[in-house]
């Protein structure tokens, strides 16, 4: 017995040593692959695919991004674009000339260029989702304009770490309303839905290079009615600001299928967050309800998820949305004393006509302009429907552009910062603004 | 020598939950939601009912055969005959499923971590722990899985929590899916899903008594249930059906949608611990069950002899399927569809035309 665990010892041990202590003979250690952080799609020439791959430079990242990479990018990233038939293609092509085999499981973001997204990029989003590599958790954008060009324009001015800087900026719409979680997941189930369609991020590169070019001639602030723009009144590549900074994300990219058939600006996609329950908190500027020309700014959130209800009228679709808001004050220009429970109201009032008419427009602009249920109100439809087939045969989708909608607002003031009320400011002349 | 094992209930089950529910980690949600549309996990509700209710008239049939495996059963009805038709049988349906499930999660592990790894390398190692455990015998087999199931379930607890967030309840509606036809009529031959069962009609003489294999059966089926529909609907409420009918490994698509926060990613390695150890326990299983069968079938006195031989046949063909798809095709198309034949219907066959003959015997005394 004792010689035969002798021999089983003697058999085991070498066994365990050989296959612990040495290396997998195909082992790839993370230094010997290259990370890219984001990828761009274009239409290239002859129907080719025109990739681009940012590329983290982790020395330099472990350095703080001191030196500057080959390729542009910043320090922290080196760029590459490739023409190719196909994503896999183009990422074995440039294996050829880069040092370390191309690894995409730290890939933080794919953009399809505006033009690719309106052709249809459903061929490419499927290759996606076959790939182990890619992250269910990337985000997907549309560059308005080039993917390339885009990715180049990325230079993180705060970060050294181009991953990170990727992760915070496209989470950042927990804040600012203006873009969403439109992660490769949510688009991918969306494509594949019969009662909801997708939208990806809108991003784009500045158009001003100096302040004084700075104009709002593609603000959509007129087509809301309003005299002079609020934040929210633009699209990625027209926001009024320069800087080191040249890349913009803002807005939604909206997908009937897997086609893209128009743009949200930053006030609709907040919209779009409160509708679908989404909206976390950020700074919103409403009109004064009492004097004009002047704005109070509110640190709105959102109280509950909002309550929804799709019924059939006359055959059409009938959407009914309730919002739940509630917010703090964060400044009255007018100085009028909103604070004071009496006229608190009037502000409540006023920031719910306006939020309401925000909404409308937003409904608005996805049913009769799109005609594309990028809310998911199929499926609310969905819930009056026993089996799949009758679902299917109903066609939603479809009927979706016929939906008549109502809006409702509920907006509650909670606080109003650190001050209980506005003194007049006085002047040598007696005057109290 | 095996039959004087006598092993507690809570051994058996573990080894019954272990076969009845591997299934989970390949391909299991996504045959249901082919079947059943977004109700897949209704679709495994009443399977679940189905093979109760058939387990319960088998129990039944069983009672005057305390201690007898389906074998005895068989040598009982039609002799050496009986017995060596029934062990064929089971061995056929065995070997093919076993062979598929190497297959299967060999080419699974090469797709998640060993993608530059030859499959018939991965089986390999497989096949080693295989053997290792068929030598060892049954007992420990059971001992690991009753550790083991625990750990397993943890794991597949935790995938469930992570993916809470993805989870959206307009996916399981419409409530019945592809329709009752296709739920309660062509969905009937997906009790199939529990042909693991056919294990614990081989079972009795190491369980005891009478008792123990009933609930031993119950106990089995009904946890089994508990991860197979939790799956089922855990995988229909993250993702909308028809995306539910796409991914090759639906647990593991599900484990790797969890994200927590900027620190907790990746979790799906979790999953593949517990998916190999699951694999692992079961391949062993089932190996260890076609030596016994044989064995037992042709009345040999040792089983140990026969490990290798089986083993290489069993890894022969699981090479002979050209592609993955290939084995999973045979897997759903023929194994799913028809193993209730073996696992149902033929004890109840065999058990009926017993009772005839007991009752007979008994009225001639």
């Amino acid at each position: 017995m004792i010689i035969k665990l002798k021999l089983l010892l003697a058999i085991i041990i070498p066994c365990i040593i050989l296959s612990v202590l040495s290396g997998c003979f195909d082992a790839r250690e993370i230094d010997d692959l290259a990370y890219p952080m984001a990828i761009g799609l274009d239409k290239g020439d002859d129907n080719l695919l025109k990739i681009t791959l940012q590329l983290a430079v982790p020395v330099a990242i472990a350095g703080g991004g001191g030196e500057e990479a080959p390729g542009g990018g910043g320090g922290t990233s080196t760029i590459v674009t490739i023409e190719a038939p196909a994503i896999y293609s183009g990422i074995n092509m440039a294996n050829t000339f880069i040092s370390k085999q191309i690894n995409l499981s730290h890939a933080k973001v794919i953009v399809f260029s505006e033009e690719l997204a309106k052709e249809g990029i459903g061929k490419y989003i499927s290759a996606i989702a076959r790939g182990r590599e890619f992250r269910p958790s990337m985000f997907v954008m549309v560059a308005k304009g080039s993917a390339e060009e885009y990715i180049r324009a990325v230079e993180p001015a705060l970060e050294a770490n181009p991953a990170k800087y990727y992760e915070m900026k496209l989470r950042a719409f927990d804040y600012t309303g203006f873009t969403t979680d439109a992660t490769f997941t949510r688009f991918y189930h969306n494509i594949k839905s019969t009662a909801a369609q997708s939208y990806a991020i809108l991003a784009s590169v500045s158009k001003f290079d100096s302040s004084k070019d700075i104009d709002n001639d593609e603000s959509t602030y007129l087509e809301k009615g309003r005299d002079i723009p609020f934040e929210g009144d633009f699209k990625a590549g027209s926001m009024p600001k320069v800087g080191d900074i040249k890349s913009e994300v803002m807005g939604l990219a909206v997908f009937d299928g897997d086609k893209m058939v128009g743009e949200l600006d930053g006030g609709k996609t907040t919209s779009h967050l409160m509708v679908m329950g989404g909206f976390n908190y950020a700074f919103i500027t409403i009109p004064d309800p009492i004097k004009e020309g002047f704005y109070v700014l509110i640190n709105t959130s959102q109280r509950r998820n909002p309550e929804v209800e799709v019924s059939m009228v006359n055959n059409s679709p009938h959407i009914s949305v309730k919002v739940l808001l509630e917010g703090d004050i964060l400044s009255i220009q007018s100085g009028i004393n909103y604070e004071d429970v009496d006229k608190l109201k009037v502000l409540e009032d006023g920031a719910e006509e306006f939020f309401k008419e925000e909404i409308s427009h937003y409904l608005t602009k996805i049913i009769e302009e799109y005609g594309v249920d990028i809310c998911g109100f199929g499926n609310n439809m969905k819930r009056n429907f026993l089996t799949w087939r009758e679902w299917e045969n109903f066609n939603w989708l479809n009927k979706f552009k016929n939906s008549t909608f109502d809006v409702e607002v509920d907006l509650k003031i909670r606080r109003p910062g650190l001050m209980m009320r506005t003194m007049p400011v006085p002047d040598s002349k007696g005057d109290e603004d | 020598m095996e039959n004087k094992i006598i092993f507690g209930r809570a051994e058996a089950i573990s080894v019954l939950i272990i076969i009845m529910t591997t299934q989970l980690f390949i391909s299991f949600p996504r045959l249901m939601a082919e079947s059943g549309g977004n109700a897949g996990w209704l679709l495994t509700i009443y399977v679940t009912l189905l093979s109760l209710f058939f387990f319960m008239i088998i129990s039944k049939l069983y009672k005057p055969f305390e201690g007898k495996d389906i074998l005895d059963i068989g040598e009982y009805v039609a002799g050496n005959t009986g017995r060596i038709l029934v062990g064929v049988i089971i061995l056929i349906t065995y070997v093919f499923i076993i062979s598929i499930v190497l297959r299967e999660f060999s080419d699974g592990l090469k797709i998640l971590a060993f993608e530059k790894s030859p499959v018939s390398f991965i089986m390999i190692f497989f096949l080693i722990g295989m053997i290792l455990a068929a030598y060892y015998g049954l007992e420990p087999l059971t001992r690991y899985s009753a550790i083991i199931v625990p750990i397993i379930a943890a794991a597949f607890l935790f995938i469930i929590i992570g993916v809470v967030p993805n989870f959206d309840t307009n996916n399981i509606i419409p409530i019945l899916g592809k329709g009752p036809s296709e739920l309660f009529l062509k969905g009937a031959t997906k009790i199939s899903v529990y042909s693991g069962l056919s294990i614990l009609f081989l079972i009795p003489p190491f369980l005891g008594n009478y008792n123990n294999f009933k609930k031993t059966g119950y106990y089995s089926i009904i946890l089994s249930s508990i991860f197979l529909t939790g799956g089922s609907l855990v995988y229909s409420l993250a993702i909308p059906y028809p995306a539910t009918t796409e991914f090759v490994l639906p647990i593991y698509t599900l484990a790797r949608f969890i994200d927590l926060g900027r620190f907790f990613k990746r979790i799906e390695s979790v999953f593949l611990l517990a998916w190999a150890t699951s694999a692992y326990i079961y391949l062993s299983i089932v190996l260890f069950f076609i030596v016994y069968v044989y064995k037992k079938a042709f009345k040999l006195k040792y089983h140990s002899p026969l490990i290798m031989p089986f083993s290489i046949l069993i890894f022969t063909f699981a090479l002979l399927p050209e592609s993955m798809m290939a084995a999973l095709e045979l897997e759903s198309n023929i194994f799913r569809v028809f193993a209730w034949i073996v696992t149902f219907c033929m004890p109840l066959f065999l058990l009926t035309i017993a009772s005839i003959i007991k009752k007979k015997k008994r009225v001639k005394k």
